[in-house]
């Protein structure tokens, strides 16, 4: 796989060699993401993100080639993470890291950036904390109080002052549910109880049988993406609370459109929020979805880490024009500081303090499409939201 | 008599020599990946911790983790509070695990067979939502960032590149490497390996089986404490990946696939295992689990001792022919 | 009491989900001697032949049900022959490492041709609405489950205490050595064993999916869960099985329902608890 895409760069580069610049040489890009085990499909999204860019903007910059190394960390594994993050700064060179989809990997590659001189742009990871660990950190995703926070507003707006939220409990999880309390609150409402269930819990219902129990006029959850948000939207309809009317609120991980064909019917009318819907109806989109679908193989299996891959590719392609192809992180990271561009999700820009990116969040509500399909449609924007989690430090 | 115990001497040092060498020479030939070589390493001391309890004492366990988790936690937690002197942390590392080890051990022990090896998973699994739900300390699955280790003997910085984490490390393996190299030819190693051969006789003999099994956790847990604080040292992150199943599972498996009861073996399984791994998934990321699988399956169908057995069976059909001319 | 009841009821609901893909595991570990962990690929294995039975050629959810049972025995006939014959007798360890491996090749394989996507098998409608039972609501395919568990089990009691298979079967557990040498053909009791216990796990594969859903690592994710559910119940023995099952989704239940923080918690302390009074599992045989 990698081997036929280096003889492709070196043919590439070969062509390009005699037109552009005799002094023309191949950058390399890391991509560290979780390609196999569990998380493959969010690995694979990396990939279709980062092949759609190079699809839709070549495989050079500015005469410099471009060459792409992924490695494959199947889960969280600080250790794992930092050896592959040398090895690729060492051993092959690189001068741009990307990808990470866990938290404690980040952190474990960013005290080497320094010293490595290298840029690490975030496709995922989404705690706050990170982007305070070095200033050679740029984030195109998310965090998850970033997407959350709205929701707050909303549910009180739609008549609900009574919720009760339910969340994964683990990092993302715990600031998922303090995210939407404050809001919440600030907004009016009244959080009544607040349910932190075990990573791997398979069946819902005891679960479920809280909410009924609870007397909340609505739900928060935040599960991550995957397998159990399955049971757990199945659960919210089979135990009878969507037909009690008991409202659903969550970010978008939990319909994220991978998962959507599985869901089925259940997914029905869930409302969430997010920073970017398959179906976000652009001409940047348009041409996005195409080219990541053309990339990941069908339709059905592109999702979210998409579209913070092949914006992260917009960051470290920017980064190299601003360089010129000279490895200097410090340069490269103040580059795109400030840097706003339209993005398959909307309009997006990276604030300069934080270096974390800067978008529009929207309220969505799984419905059919015009093909019969689910899909997340978008029903309200929230307009330039920064990162509250990062704003308050 | 003498001349046996001279030549195991002989083969002893000759062995550590070798391990010596093969560590310097990981150290020239692989001098971009030495992050990787400290990771299998502190994976190196894990497996042979476990090797104490399951090839010498005859105690399967799926929760070695939970000793390895407590001494890279014990280490981190240590250092983030500013206690940042290497070595100082790899003996809060071995002190924690042996604790740890001692609990465990105490748990495990009142159980035989397949019970046994439940209650290691339930161990581990209950270390493993502990040091989530205290994230107050641990960072929980954001994992315990932000360790600034000094350098060692305030002359050798842990740095991009590892040459002092792996060096470090190295030393590390081969002193323990040694001390156990004692323990298990010791008498108390000797009844260790009465008590997986047939622990009633052992008891008849007038011998008490559990506490003897026990000090072997203890120890057990002292090596896997070392390597956790030794990832922990080297990584200056600790996530949850270090007391989960997933690594007790992983580790045992490199066990086996160098085979149990020999010291040797745990290293050879530890070295094969993730240097493969690490190859098979450069060259392809998305789909490197099959080979891994199809390795592990060659190695039962062609060497089911593991592969520290297979070459036992060559040198023991050498010793043969030799006896057989003469 | 209303909550007691409804709660009451989920816990059977899936402690019978467990029970249903536990028991082929159960019975390869007990009467066979394997430690099968791979036990959960053949179950996947199953749930992908019967999502695409269902889902993509539009067959009904009991022709998909067959026709996964079916496609599951078919594909582990060779698997059998040329993998687990070498490994029957083999110290545990041995038998580990090679179904770790086995696991990880069907995980790989599963990723590389179906990708890495969540897999549903649809029910039909009869299964798939809610059902008021009076105190409260319930899914229906949750009361069928509830009854292929008891099938499952009585079937299988009757087939192990009452019929002349299950004689053999108990004889070539004992003493395989001496039911040989009375003419019972052991090789063959021990194929059709590894053929019903596969079943088993293929049944409890696309039943079970709306508890634990059908993807790629699906092999590996439940693996403890199944292996700590066939050692509380006592290896090899179905009323261990059932008695560890609903005990253990009693306590999963009520735990994530009292105190869902502490969930693990109570299911793994409950796990050392009763361990540490039944060394062997419920209805453990010694060995």
């Amino acid at each position: 796989m990698r081997i036929s895409k280096r003889i492709l760069g070196v043919a590439l580069g070969a062509l390009l060699a005699g037109s552009v610049s005799a002094s023309a040489e191949t950058i390399k890009i890391g991509i560290i993401g979780p390609f196999s085990g569990p998380f493959a499909l969010q690995g694979k999204n990396f990939q279709a993100g980062v092949e759609a860019y190079m699809a839709l903007n070549g495989k050079s910059v500015k005469g410099n080639d471009i060459e792409v190394i992924y490695r494959d960390l199947p889960a969280a594994n600080p250790a794992q993470s930092r050896a592959l993050a040398q090895e690729l700064v060492v051993k092959e060179k690189v001068q741009y890291l990307g990808g990470v989809y866990f938290t404690p990997d980040a952190m474990a590659i960013t005290p080497l950036l320094a010293q490595a001189n290298t840029p690490l742009v975030i496709f995922n990871a989404a705690t706050s904390a990170i982007m305070n660990t070095s200033p050679l950190v740029v984030r195109t995703s998310f965090t998850t109080a970033q997407t959350t926070t709205p929701l707050g507003k909303v549910a009180v707006d739609e008549g609900v002052k009574k919720v009760i939220t339910i969340v994964s409990d683990y990092g993302p999880g715990v600031d998922a549910e303090n995210a939407f309390k404050k809001a919440f609150e600030a907004a009016g409402g009244q959080v009544v109880e607040s349910i932190r269930m075990p990573m791997n819990t398979n069946d819902f219902s005891p679960i479920m049988q809280r909410v009924r129990d609870s007397g909340a006029a609505g739900l928060f959850a935040f599960l991550p993406s995957g397998p159990p948000t399955l049971g757990f939207a199945k659960a919210y309809n089979e135990t009878g609370l969507k037909k009690a009317g008991i409202k659903f609120y969550a970010p978008g991980d939990l319909t994220q459109e991978s998962d959507l064909p599985a869901l089925g019917d259940a997914a029905d009318g869930l409302k969430t929020s997010f920073h970017y819907a398959v179906s976000h109806d652009s001409p940047e989109n348009k041409k996005f979805v195409e080219a990541a679908t053309k990339a990941i193989g069908s339709a059905e299996q592109l999702s979210f880490p998409s579209v913070g891959a092949y914006d992260g590719m917009h960051v470290i392609y920017k980064m190299i024009e601003a360089t010129g192809g000279k490895q200097d992180a410090q340069k490269a990271v103040d580059a795109v500081k400030g840097l706003s561009w339209t993005s398959p999700r909307g309009p997006v820009s990276i604030e300069p303090a934080t270096r974390h990116i800067t978008q529009n969040i929207y309220l969505r509500e799984v419905a059919k499409g015009a093909d019969g399909k689910s899909i997340n449609k978008e029903i309200q924007t929230f307009p330039n939201q920064k990162d509250p989690g990062l704003a308050t430090q | 008599m003498s001349a046996s115990t001279d030549r195991r001497w002989l083969r002893d040092v000759i062995g550590i020599a070798l391990i010596i060498a093969a560590g310097l020479a990981g150290y020239w030939l692989f001098p971009d990946n030495l992050a990787l070589l400290t990771r299998v390493i502190a994976a190196a001391l894990l497996v042979l911790s476990i090797d104490l309890i399951t090839g010498y004492c005859g105690v399967a366990t799926l929760g070695q983790a939970s000793l390895f988790g407590a001494g890279a936690y014990a280490a981190g937690i240590a250092c983030v509070n500013g206690i940042t002197e290497p070595v100082t942390l790899i003996l809060i590392g071995a002190v924690a695990g042996s604790v740890a080890g001692l609990l465990m051990g105490t748990i495990m022990l009142r159980a035989h067979g397949l019970a046994q090896l439940v209650l290691s998973i339930a161990i581990v699994q209950l270390f493993h939502e502990a040091a989530n739900k205290a994230s107050a300390y641990t960072g929980g699955s954001d994992g315990l960032a932000g360790l600034m280790v000094s350098p060692l003997f305030g002359m050798f910085a842990f740095d991009l590149w590892g040459r002092t984490a792996y060096l470090f490390g190295l030393a590390l393996l081969v002193l323990v490497f040694i001390i156990l190299k004692f323990v298990v030819s010791s008498p108390f190693g000797m009844l260790c390996r009465g008590i997986k051969q047939d622990p009633i006789r052992i008891r008849a003999m007038g011998s008490f089986v559990f506490p003897v099994l026990l000090k072997m956790f203890v120890i057990s847990g002292a090596v896997a404490g070392m390597g956790g604080a030794l990832a922990a040292i080297s990584t200056q992150v600790v996530g949850l990946d270090s007391v989960s199943f997933e690594l007790s599972a992983n580790a045992l498996v490199m066990l086996v696939l160098g085979g149990l009861g020999s010291l040797y073996g745990a290293l050879v399984g530890t070295v094969i295992f993730m240097g493969f791994e690490h190859f098979v998934s450069a060259i392809n990321p998305f789909h490197w689990m099959t080979m891994v699988g199809a390795l592990l399956i060659a190695v039962v169908l062609a060497a089911p001792g593991g592969l520290s057995g297979l070459l036992d069976r060559f040198s023991a059909s050498g010793h043969r022919a030799k006896r057989g001319k003469a | 009491m209303q909550t007691v009841l409804s709660i009451a009821i989920d816990a059977f609901a899936y402690g019978m989900a467990l029970f249903i893909i536990c028991i082929g595991l159960s019975l390869t570990m007990g009467l066979m001697r394997v430690v099968n962990l791979a036990h959960g690929a053949f179950a996947m294995i199953a749930g992908y032949i019967a999502s695409y039975a269902a889902r993509d050629l539009g067959l009904g959810y009991a022709v998909a049900i067959f026709l996964a049972i079916i496609g599951t025995v078919i594909i582990s006939i060779p698997i059998e022959r040329l993998l687990y014959r070498r490994i029957y007798g083999s110290p545990e360890l041995t038998q580990v490492l090679m179904t770790i491996g086995i696991t990880f090749c069907v995980i790989g394989i599963t990723n590389y041709f179906f990708g890495p996507t969540l897999k549903t098998i649809p029910l039909p409608g009869s299964l798939s609405q809610p059902i008021d039972v009076g105190f409260k609501t319930i899914a229906a395919h949750r009361l069928f489950v509830m009854a292929c568990g008891l099938v499952v089990a009585g079937g299988l009691w009757f087939l192990i205490e009452k019929t002349d298979f299950g004689i053999k079967l108990r004889a070539t557990v004992d003493n395989a050595a001496m039911a040989d040498a009375l003419g019972v053909r052991t090789q063959v009791v021990y194929a059709i064993s590894f053929a019903i216990a596969i079943g088993l796990a293929a049944l409890g594969g696309v039943v079970g999916a709306e508890f634990l859903p059908i993807e790629p690592y699906y092999a590996l994710r439940y693996m403890v869960t199944f292996l700590v559910v066939v050692s509380v119940g006592g290896a090899g023995s179905i009323p261990g099985a059932v008695v560890a099952c609903l005990l253990l989704g009693a306590v999963d239940t009520t735990g994530r329902y009292l105190m869902p923080e502490f969930g693990n918690f109570f299911f793994y302390a409950a796990v050392i608890a009763i361990v540490c009074v039944f060394p062997r599992g419920f209805f453990g045989r010694a060995q």
